[in-house]
């Protein structure tokens, strides 16, 4: 590993593979990091392993994921300097930083810096979530990909995105035993994205996919509630029991495993730590970093590409990969401003054409209320520190008005994960019971380690 | 709580939970590979003490935290099972290794 | 325009702590908090209560702080009766470690003259210090849970020290308050503060408030403030960053002035002292020489996970000694200001308020006049 790279690129999602792969065309010194033991993000995990080691799984997840065969491929065989099982801890103002690697921390310094690590699942904070057999369904669908796994036992499905649909699909395949979906889409966001529709049809071939996926449930016999409301996963230890209300009827599943889904956000966990400007994006309700047309952010030298700079997908994530790979050569000096526009006519045009169904999806899928704001008090909000809804409303009532005030008094995002998984709930709540705005209420700010590392690494950590 | 789908075309591989022998494939997580050998009990909540599992499968949610290899904390849907990996829960109680 | 007897300015622990206690003394009090996620040392705070080592070259403030350390039990319990909220003060005594022979001297000596400034120049009459070195092995045999490392060569032990929860402290202080019936306003900035007709009106943006009585406890914002009531309050920030850990089982009882194992079982490593204005951001270089420190005090510490870390702004004043003073061509304009806002806690809730509301000065108060910075 050198000591200091024209382009640091942290995550080989599709964002940072094709950054990588375009930056390498261009002769500008690269190195790619990822806590993955292999790359591919989410959307192409272990694709490798896979489709050496679990061939008919392979076959099962479709040509969405073998797609990334080809993508990982190339990203291969440029011979581009790639560290597999490094965690980023730690950012520097001197455009310098920290992983973790094998449990030695080591320090790298760069020219420009390409964070694309992604989005994760929106949580999805019903009474009972933490329980085991409560799991993401996107979150499902990486464990196939990643192990070659699936629930044993019955299962059902719910929320609402493209995601939930395609995990349901995969699973049906894997011939998992699924009760039901329950879609907690209502027929009136049918009718408010129907304006949006004539422009989806550009990209026509997503809206074919979604009916195809729909059809491949109806087909396996699996009843769809739409329109559900009040989910509820109870049980002692684990799961045993999924709840909930369909058109004014209490209904009740008795299953191993729920798979949860409303959509994702950005993982903004790094760009926060960079101190980026962030955006409140109000149609899906979640923040992101505010970036210009090539991938930019508001701090010089980093740039941000795929979902996890606004989120539209794997295929504008490559493209978007592409663009910012393209500026950072041009920004480096190592092709003409010329050259880069040129180049980048190709991915905008990719990136045109695939943009062209989100609003449509968008507004057919916006986030539940009930997962926005969880209606119950006792709803763990903050699954760390175990803090409750009502414990969230409490605080805000005493005079904690925005986040950085309620994490002093709830300890909410103090945990492991940080806020990962609440931050955006403890934001709507907070906004709600002012009635303020989310982009009143501020964020977590970000601090480090953004990955756990020992006291004992940490002091032996490089200068 | 899980099962594998297919049989992997890898080596069968031994890990060790609890000083247990688990069998596990190549190509696997050790947070999958541990619940599909029929493993529940992986973490406790700091406060309640009641049980957690692996809710996010990608590294955001913590709920996989176990010791693996001496080390503690490692999350462990991220990484491979290893010939002879040992793990343990993670403990409340901590040893005398640096 | 909002009116009430006292107008309190500043919701850290100090202004909640005052408002606190003049509400108990049955004053009508609106207590004000510009909120935000402005630089707020009371909720970056370490959790000490902490009385050896205070005081060097002012023995009266020595004395302040231990009347304040004795205070606390039933200061603690007070609150918990008013609004519930146990803010778990313990008083195990507390050591300041020394590492190698060197430390170990200089500590020793610092001590000394401590004792010797408080016979000399103290009001009352010369009394022990608690405050003892020990060795190592006397140490070690008080830590029986954790080994300490090769190059701790012993501590400073006073059996006066403890820790509570800060955060806990701050809540129950507001929670006590406003179950006294009395108004909190979370945001809001003062802008002017004008003294007229034996009355102060205050402008914040959106809001006006007047009161017989206005008390400036609002941290580094009370420099610009106090000059508008003719009070020179010089006051610099210096930051602290703070590590912590992952919880674990119980293992230090003690506190140490840089280490604390708190109630919920992290533990909390600090602090740094850095002169670097308005910047709460924290530093790899200082996290990394807070974790060695940890790590050579407790070798067995290496294996935590640091989960979350932090930096924090103190108010100093330029002796670090608390300001308590009343405005001579305002009167009724009062700042109250310390770096000890915690250990304090009791005293800002008691003998301030009465200042304050009834003119009781303590003896030796004028000691901590701002007037003493005048050139």
């Amino acid at each position: 590993m050198k000591e200091i790279y024209d382009l640091l690129i942290i995550g080989a999602g599709p964002a940072g593979l094709a950054a990588a792969i375009e930056a390498a065309k261009h002769k500008i010194s690269v190195l790619v990091l990822d806590e993955q033991s292999e790359a591919g993000g989410q959307i192409y995990r272990s694709i490798r392993t896979t489709q050496s080691l679990r061939p008919e799984t392979y076959a099962l997840l479709g040509p969405d994921y073998q797609h990334g065969e080809n993508l990982e491929k190339t990203f291969r065989e440029a011979g581009i300097e790639f560290l597999a099982g490094a965690s980023v801890w730690q950012v520097e103002q001197d455009r310098a930083l920290h992983f973790l690697r094998n449990g030695i921390s080591q320090k790298v310094c760069y020219r420009r810096l390409l964070v694309a690590t992604g989005a994760l699942e929106r949580p999805v904070p019903i009474p009972g979530w933490t329980l085991p057999g409560v799991m993401g369904a996107a979150a499902a669908d990486v464990l196939l990909k990643s192990s070659g796994a699936v629930p044993s036992g019955k299962v059902v499905l719910a929320g609402s995105g493209p995601l939930l649909w395609l995990a349901a699909s995969r699973l049906v395949s894997a011939e998992v035993e699924i009760l039901a979906v329950l879609e907690s889409t209502k027929y009136a966001y049918y009718l408010q994205a129907l304006p949006y529709l004539p422009q989806a049809l550009r990209a026509a071939e997503y809206l074919l996919k979604g009916l195809r996926l729909k059809r491949q449930i109806r087909r396996a016999g699996i009843p769809v509630f739409s329109g559900i409301r009040q989910l509820r996963a109870e049980g002692a230890q684990k799961l045993e029991a999924v709840h909930f209300d369909h058109r004014g009827q209490s209904k009740i599943f008795e299953v191993e495993t729920l798979l949860i889904h409303e959509g994702i956000v950005p993982n903004t966990q790094l760009t926060r730590l960079l101190g980026c400007e962030h955006r409140w994006y109000e149609r899906q309700r979640y923040w992101h970093p505010l970036l210009d047309e090539w991938g930019n952010s508001s701090v010089d030298g980093v740039a941000v590409a795929g979902d996890g700079g606004i989120v539209a997908g794997a295929l504008i994530a490559e493209a978007s990969g592409h663009l910012s790979a393209l500026e950072a050569a041009f920004q480096l000096g190592a092709i003409s401003k010329d050259h880069r526009d040129k180049a980048a006519k190709t991915y905008r045009k990719i990136i045109r054409h695939h943009q062209a169904v989100r609003p449509f999806l968008e507004q057919l899928f916006p986030p539940n209320p009930e997962i926005l704001v969880p209606p119950e008090e006792n709803t763990l909000v903050c699954r760390c520190e175990e803090v409750t809804a009502g414990q969230i409303i409490k605080a805000v009532e005493l005079g904690a008005h925005d986040l950085s005030q309620l994490k002093a008094f709830t300890r909410c995002g103090m945990g492991p994960c940080q806020g990962r998984m609440c931050t955006l709930t403890v934001a709507e709540i907070a906004a709600k019971t002012q009635g303020k705005s989310p982009k009143e209420v501020g964020s977590f700010r970000g601090r480090p380690p953004l990955k756990p590392i020992t006291l004992g690494q940490l002091a032996n950590s490089t200068e | 709580m899980l099962k594998r789908l297919r049989n992997s075309k890898g080596k069968n591989i031994t890990i060790w939970f609890e000083e247990k022998p688990i069998s596990a494939q190549e190509g696997e997580s050790v947070a999958s590979a541990l619940l599909c050998a029929g493993v529940e009990d992986l973490r406790t909540a700091p406060l309640s003490g009641a049980s957690r599992a692996p809710y996010c499968w990608m590294g955001v949610c913590f709920e996989c935290l176990l010791e693996i290899d001496g080390q503690p904390n490692r999350q462990s849907c991220l990484i491979p099972v290893q010939e002879g990996m040992r793990i343990r829960r993670p403990a409340l109680n901590f040893g005398e290794s640096a | 325009m909002k009116t009430s007897d006292i107008l309190v300015i500043g919701g850290g622990v100090i202004g909640t702590a005052v408002a606190y206690g003049l509400a108990e003394l049955g004053a009508q009090v609106n207590l004000l908090d510009q909120g935000g996620s402005t630089p707020n040392a009371s909720r970056g705070n370490f959790g000490l209560v902490w009385v050896q080592g205070k005081g060097l070259g002012m023995p009266r403030y020595a004395e302040w702080t231990e009347e304040a350390a004795n205070e606390w039990p039933e200061f603690s319990a007070d609150l918990l009766e008013k609004c519930g909220i146990d803010v778990d003060y313990q008083r195990p005594g507390g050591f300041e470690v020394c590492l190698g022979e060197e430390e170990f001297s200089l500590r020793e000596a610092e001590m000394k003259q401590l004792r010797q400034e408080s016979t000399n120049g103290g009001l009352t009459p010369a009394k022990k210090i608690a405050c003892e070195m020990l060795d190592r092995m006397s140490m070690q045999a008080l830590i029986p849970e954790l080994r300490l490392g090769d190059t701790v060569s012993g501590a400073s032990f006073s059996p006066l020290d403890g820790h509570l929860n800060p955060l806990l402290l701050l809540s129950s202080l507001l929670d006590s308050f406003k179950k006294s019936g009395n108004l909190h306003f979370p945001e809001q900035q003062v802008e002017t503060i004008i003294f007229r007709n034996n009355c102060f009106e205050v402008q914040t943006k959106s809001e006006r408030f007047s009161a017989k009585k206005v008390v400036l406890a609002c941290g580094l914002g009370i420099s610009k403030l106090a000059l508008q009531v003719g009070l020179e309050v010089p006051l610099r920030p210096q930051r602290g960053q703070i590590l912590v850990t992952e919880r674990t089982r119980p293992m230090l009882v003690q506190p140490f002035v840089t280490i604390r194992q708190t109630g919920e079982g992290s533990f909390m490593i600090g602090a740094s002292h850095e002169e670097v204005g308005l910047d709460s951001g924290t530093t790899t270089q200082e996290m990394r020489r807070l974790a060695q420190h940890a790590v050579n005090v407790f070798p067995q510490l290496s294996s935590l996970q640091l989960v979350r870390c932090w930096g924090a702004l103190r108010i100093l004043t330029p002796d670090t000694k608390p300001v308590y003073a009343e405005s001579a061509s305002c009167p009724g304009a009062f700042v109250v200001t310390s770096h000890s806002g915690i250990t304090l806690a009791p005293l800002h809730a008691g003998i301030i308020p009465r200042w304050i509301v009834e003119g009781k000065t303590p003896v030796g108060f004028e000691q901590f006049h701002s007037r003493r910075f005048d050139a």
